[in-house]
């Protein structure tokens, strides 16, 4: 269980054109993290999910608020690794030292037996590897040091900053099966991630940050089911010019796609199905298509996207607040 | 308290007090120093120059003109040693405290060790005391090595500790400025200058301008304090000296101690 309760950063800032004036990087942030889930963590870059975590873990001190893990404050636990791992940064290792070195450093604050050391490294796949020095190893292999180390004090609370990046496929899958498995254990998991379709395979419950604030704070199934009024309905028809003039004569928005297919707006299969039958027209596909994570990301940050490209999506309406 | 906080507690099990704490997190201080290879380096730079120094010099005084006028004790060896082999100790303490910055390996100490009191604790006491006990050894073997080379010289137990000793004092006091000023600044590169300018440079360039405030200036600095503590020179009281030693690292603590127990980890 992890409480953000008000939480909010400022950073000093110093310009010669401005003066003096301070940035809020976290901005009164409240929310909850419940045992038993995997709760996805996103926004985008620079909204504010990695200082967040890191003023969870005592690393940078809060402007306002508080946050607590398992009812305390992280800076005050005196065996933090049995409470909370975190994984933050997997380049954050010393680069002369050996993977196994790093974790028995970390065990050794902790009084934890040398055999769990090897026993994480079994679990994360390290292997061999374990004994060379960090220096050479792959991103993907620093992430696998890093949730070993978030794993050694076997923790009730996890935090995963990016722990994909720089994986394989196999690597990503192992990931999401390491997260699932932690979560059903009744561990509770905050897990932030860029890749969509990931987190739309592993999160139960979503928190979305922008610019600091908290956009939404919903189950999976509430965030995905606020898109569900948009959906739409694919279909491959040899005569799309009939059955879109069919459709439209029932005041259905059709739109025809690049490669020949229609999408009806707001329809459902069994309609378009129905009124295919009755016009006579073959159908070669029909597919209710419900938005990604993806989709309902961009819609929910649009606005709050502080490093865009010329062209960005328009701004959409927030879920809470 | 809800009752999934009540199970997450319960998991945690008793905690350790804080000398036990203390205990754990000296020992993977200890644990981080000796798993990479830069401080075995440093360790074997301030052997060759502390050892080598000691005899080079006991060889130049057994082939010096006559016999010496006096007896010279031989523990003078291992005080022109340190003199410069120090600094390999220094850069040992130095880089143990500033390469967690550099590497971003920090974040992981403090979330292992978020007592930052304790860390503090730990962190400034290994070094100082691996820095303390290596150079006095390596003072000691200096010392024996001097005198077997050189026979004229004396070396009896009290002339030992008291050079010893010195010696000692000279690497706490450096070892606790460049902990206190790694601390503070972060940087391995700016520490160093800082603590070579500070504890070699100045004091040994100040006075040889012949500029009365540059002079007066050298007499000021914590090199110069190490100077007398190790040579005698340059005329100055013992109070002096020990003030120089004693303020200078308490003013590193102080400001080292400010920098990791207030700031954010970076």
């Amino acid at each position: 269980m992890i409480q953000v309760r008000g939480l909010t950063k400022e950073y000093g800032t110093r310009s010669r054109l401005r003066g003096a004036g301070t940035v809020r990087a976290v901005d009164d942030l409240t929310f909850d993290v419940q045992p038993g889930k995997v709760t996805g963590f996103l926004g985008p870059n620079g909204a504010g999910k990695s200082t967040t975590m890191r003023m969870v873990l005592g690393l940078d001190r809060p402007t306002a608020g508080s946050a607590l893990v398992t009812g305390r404050r992280f800076a005050e636990l005196s065996e933090p690794l049995r409470v909370a791992g975190a994984l933050l940064d997997a380049g954050a290792v010393h680069p002369g030292r050996s993977g196994r070195d790093h974790l028995r450093v970390a065990a050794r604050t902790h009084g934890i037996p040398l055999r769990r050391v090897d026993d994480v490294i079994d679990q994360v796949g390290l292997g061999p590897a374990a004994r060379r020095r960090v220096r050479g190893y792959s991103l993907g292999m620093r992430q696998r040091l890093g949730i070993a180390t978030a794993l050694i004090g076997d923790p009730a609370v996890l935090l995963f900053d990016e722990p994909m990046n720089g994986l394989d496929l196999d690597g990503v899958r192992w990931v999401r099966q390491l997260v699932r498995g932690l979560a059903d254990e009744g561990r509770t998991v905050l897990l932030s991630s860029h890749l969509m379709s990931e987190m739309e395979q592993t999160a139960d419950h979503l928190v979305i940050i922008g610019r600091g604030r908290l956009i939404a704070d919903a189950s999976m199934q509430e965030v995905m089911r606020r898109e569900d009024a948009q959906r739409q309905v694919r279909v491959r028809t040899p005569s799309p010019r009939d059955l879109a003039g069919a459709l439209r004569r029932r005041r259905l928005q059709v739109h025809p796609t690049d490669d020949g297919d229609l999408l009806v707006e707001g329809a459902t299969a069994e309609t378009v199905g129905d009124v295919a039958l009755e016009l006579g027209v073959a159908v070669h596909r029909l597919t209710e298509e419900h938005s990604s994570l993806e989709e309902v990301y961009l819609d929910l940050t649009g606005d709050t996207v502080q490093y865009r490209v010329a062209s960005a999506p328009e701004p959409a309406e927030l879920v809470r607040r | 308290m809800t009752a999934a906080q009540a199970a997450d507690r319960a998991a945690a099990g008793p905690e350790p007090g804080t000398p036990s704490l203390l205990a754990r997190t000296a020992g993977a201080e200890w644990l981080r120093l000796r798993t990479v290879r830069s401080t075995w380096w440093c360790l074997l730079a301030a052997a060759v120059t502390v050892v080598g120094i000691g005899v080079t010099a006991a060889f130049d005084e057994a082939a010096g003109p006559g016999a010496p006028s006096a007896a010279l004790p031989a523990t003078f060896a291992g005080e022109f040693g340190v003199l410069l082999g120090q600094f390999g100790l220094l850069v040992l303490a130095l880089i143990a405290v500033t390469q967690e910055h550099a590497s971003g390996s920090i974040g992981p100490t403090l979330q292992w060790t978020p007592r930052r009191g304790v860390l503090l604790a730990a962190r400034v006491a290994v070094p100082v005391v691996v820095a303390t006990v290596a150079g006095v050894l390596l003072a000691l073997v200096a010392d024996v090595a001097a005198w077997l080379i050189a026979p004229e010289l004396t070396l009896s137990a009290a002339e030992l500790a008291g050079s010893l000793g010195g010696v000692a004092a000279v690497l706490v006091a450096g070892s606790v400025l460049a902990v206190g000023v790694g601390l503070l600044l972060r940087s391995t590169a700016g520490a160093l200058a800082t603590v070579f300018l500070l504890q070699l440079v100045l004091p040994a360039l100040l006075p040889g301008f012949g500029v009365a405030w540059m002079a007066d200036l050298g007499e000021v600095l914590p090199g110069t304090g190490a100077v007398w503590t190790l040579l005698g020179e340059p005329d100055m009281t013992a109070a002096h000296a020990a003030a120089l030693l004693v303020g200078w690292s308490a003013a590193a603590m102080v400001a080292g101690g400010w920098s990791l127990l207030r700031r954010d980890a970076s």
